[in-house]
């Protein structure tokens, strides 16, 4: 499936051409290509942007642990190579890598990114390494965006659903309480309304154009039965449904409910923007739980699943990174045993090591039905409970889709949302655009 | 004996370099002191810019594959409407922030021309923006203005204008990075400013007064004809660092990503994104390769304007 076509003919060419890719990176934007991504030693080069040394002390040990574990038994050695979020997510060191012929061994991908690297080729087939009870332990809703043609190319670590997450003062200060927490749309837009003052919004959407932007939309186009793709291949995006979701986000802003801005890293930073008062509602992932519990322990808060359309379902997105191997690595079939072992092994260890991923260094759901087994008093406590009991049961896994058509997708939400463009206008252009793209379009299926 | 003859023909060639004439020799000595920055502009700059466009005949993946497609690339540029939006906001931003700059940068390079306690510290303060991050400059703008809580915001309101989004109206969003890049920028026109000014003799204001002349008189027909090289400098600097999107680049990533509705979308953001987000190498190469040959056109505007930047007075 992967498209084939712009594989190399000759050496010679490659080799010429692969350092002009480089090169000519660097001489785009100036960046300096002096560091190789290969570990020095031979080892497997591994990375991610959680450690050591990350932001986060318990992420960073866990996968510190982690490694430190795998080498401690085996004799191709893993070395971290951490890279700030900030380069690894919307930077260039990921990417740069692999131009110049350099990418890594093991890496971290999410769902957004799948089919660039998939298309690419560099990504390893991880079934061999996965027996078939593990494999049988990832629900269908969480793997299928990692496979292709049956194949797991990919093995996530965690499951990220969104919701509402809503400061109870702010509530109180409106005369609200957690009975009035909106349930459909109509009645998001009045809460937000109602909570919003001088100087507080009463909703918070991400409004940076960006894959966390897109991610965090689709589940609305989907609760009123929208899709990207009709059975038939072409485009769907079309729809009332979607027209609907567009408009929702456009009324959330021209209502003065949600601003134009967010504060602080944008629409994921809980503790910039709901913890700070910037608004009263935001619309964020679970893993605002360990961000607040970090950031604004003392902040007193509530989380609601995402309100429904008139006849519409309930339906959630989840994210997640999943580690992968390079196909073009060192040794790529070591690196598929690593990943195999890490995440996708039955034994206790590697159950136990899920969990401990998603309750102690982060707060996530599980991707594996053996982990939320396993773990089911931390899963069951606190917040992490309402998402286990009343959000998660909802969630679907975050799209893959070509960067073309997130761009697409990416500039119907900013055109409705934040520069007026009619829905109905904004869906047709995207949905045309989407056809054009995908009537030569020739890597693994969208999802 | 081979030492010999080698230390021989090293002498010879001294006493060979010396017999040289005067002009000759500074010319070797000036192409040796240019060579370790013309080898490195060459290997680091030129070699890369060279592969750039040969690359912009390819479809690159990023990951190894190539697929020759000629002026595919090119043909793609013209029919892609977000291209066509980008250079459309590179431009507004580069007719926005040139004459911005050189008022603004001119403005404060008079009122602190004169050497004084207080003037020194505020030529400090004017330029102390170019010492503090562009990821700090542009996170501060976007702190500013931020809606409701926001300086500027607070600003307008007070002033009975309604609420304004700086960074989330499309309508006004290139407007306020533009005045980031102003804002971190004027200080560095101002001190070439100072210089120019300092360059013009005394006696000829002098002159103009004993004649009658007002300042303003002396500021148009003194100051301003005397300050044409700077001020050629300064339009030429200028104007690539707005095109190029040198510094803007920053401000852009930081405070609004291209948005909203792609309205500061610059085209060297437009080519970050196709290049190192959506791995389109051969393409971002080809948008590249003409913000070069945009850059060169007007630079060769502004020399074949000034006769290669020679003035009549020269």
């Amino acid at each position: 499936m992967s498209d084939t076509h712009l594989r190399p003919q000759g050496w010679s060419r490659r080799s010429i051409l692969k350092a002009g890719v480089g090169l000519g990176a660097a001489g785009l934007t100036g960046f300096s290509l002096g560091s190789s991504a290969f570990a020095a030693d031979g080892s497997l080069n591994f990375m991610q942007f959680i450690g050591p040394n990350g932001p986060s002390k318990t992420q960073s040990e866990w996968i510190v642990h982690l490694v430190d574990a795998w080498n401690s038994a085996n004799d191709a050695k893993i070395t971290l190579d951490y890279v700030p979020d900030s380069e690894y997510i919307g930077g260039t060191k990921l990417a740069t890598s692999f131009a110049s012929g350099q990418g890594p061994d093991v890496f971290l991908i999410s769902p957004g990114d799948f089919l660039r690297y998939y298309n690419g080729g560099v990504l390893t087939d991880l079934s061999p390494h996965i027996d078939a009870a593990a494999q049988a332990d990832f629900p269908e809703t969480v793997i299928a965006n990692r496979k292709v043609d049956g194949k797991i190319y990919g093995v996530p670590m965690e499951v990220e659903p969104m919701a509402f997450y809503y400061s109870v003062k702010a509530f109180e200060d409106a005369g609200l309480n957690e009975n009035d927490v909106p349930k459909t749309w109509d009645e998001l837009l009045e809460v937000g309304k109602k909570l919003t003052t001088a100087d507080r919004y009463g909703l918070l959407f991400e409004t940076q154009p960006g894959y966390y932007q897109n991610f965090t939309w689709y589940p609305f186009m989907w609760q009123g039965g929208g899709e990207f793709q009709q059975a038939d291949g072409k485009s769907a995006f079309d729809s009332p449904a979607t027209v609907a979701a567009l408009k929702l986000w456009q009324d959330a802003v021209a209502s003065g409910a949600a601003p134009r801005q967010a504060l602080g890293g944008g629409g994921s930073d809980i503790a910039a923007n709901l913890a700070s008062g910037y608004c009263a509602i935001q619309n964020m992932g679970i893993w605002g739980i360990s961000d607040l519990a970090n950031n604004a322990p003392d902040f007193k808060y509530g989380v609601f699943r995402l309100p429904v359309p008139a006849g519409g379902k309930y339906v959630t997105v989840g994210g997640g990174w999943a580690f992968v191997a390079n196909a073009k690595g060192k040794n790529p079939e070591a690196a598929a045993k690593f990943i195999a072992w890490a995440l996708a092994s039955m034994s206790k260890e590697s159950i136990d090591r899920v969990v401990d991923w998603c309750t102690v260094a982060k707060s996530d759901m599980p991707p594996r039905n053996s982990a939320l087994k396993a773990g089911a008093a931390a899963f069951d406590k606190g917040m992490l409970g309402v998402f286990t009991r009343e959000i998660h049961p909802g969630t679907r896994a975050e799209p893959r889709l070509p960067p073309e058509v997130y761009k697409m997708i990416s500039d119907a939400i900013q055109g409705t949302m934040l520069g007026g463009t009619d829905p109905q206008q904004a869906a047709a252009t995207a949905s045309q655009q989407i056809d054009a793209f995908l009537a030569s379009y020739k890597g693994a299926p969208l999802l | 004996m081979t030492a010999h003859l080698n230390g021989d023909r090293k002498a010879a060639k001294r006493a060979a370099l010396r017999q040289l004439p005067t002009e000759r020799r500074e010319a070797v000595a000036g192409i040796l002191f240019v060579l370790p920055d013309a080898l490195g502009l060459l290997i680091f700059i030129g070699l890369p810019m060279l592969l750039a466009i040969g690359m912009s005949a390819f479809e690159v993946d990023g990951f190894g594959g190539f697929r020759f497609v000629g002026l595919g690339n090119y043909a793609r540029m013209v029919a892609d409407p977000l291209f066509w939006s980008a250079l459309r906001v590179t431009l507004t931003f580069a007719l926005m922030a040139v004459p911005l700059l050189y008022v603004i940068g001119l403005m404060l390079a008079l009122l602190v021309q004169k050497t004084s306690r207080f003037n020194t510290a505020m030529r400090f303060l004017f330029f102390a923006p170019q010492v503090v991050s562009l990821v700090v400059v542009a996170l501060v703008w976007q702190l500013m203005s931020v809606e409701k809580i926001g300086v500027l915001p607070r600003l307008i309101a007070g002033l009975g204008l309604g609420s304004v989004s700086f960074l989330g109206n499309p309508h006004v969003a290139l407007f306020t990075v533009v005045l980031a890049f102003v804002w971190f920028l004027m200080g560095f026109y101002m001190l070439i400013f100072i210089g120019g000014l300092q360059d013009i003799p005394k006696e000829y204001y002098e002159a103009a007064r004993i004649d009658g002349a007002n300042r303003a008189q002396s500021f148009w027909h003194i100051t301003l004809p005397l300050l044409r090289p700077t001020s050629f400098f300064v339009l030429v600097v200028s104007s690539v660092a707005a095109v190029s999107g040198q510094q803007a680049f920053d401000l852009v990533y930081v405070m609004t990503r291209g948005g909203p509705a792609n309205a500061t979308l610059l085209l060297i953001t437009y080519i970050y994104q196709q290049a190192f987000q959506y791995g389109a190498f051969g393409y971002a190469s080809a948008m590249a390769t003409l913000l070069v040959l945009m850059l060169m056109a007007i630079t060769l505007a502004f020399f074949w304007a000034t006769r290669g930047g020679r003035f009549q007075y020269d």
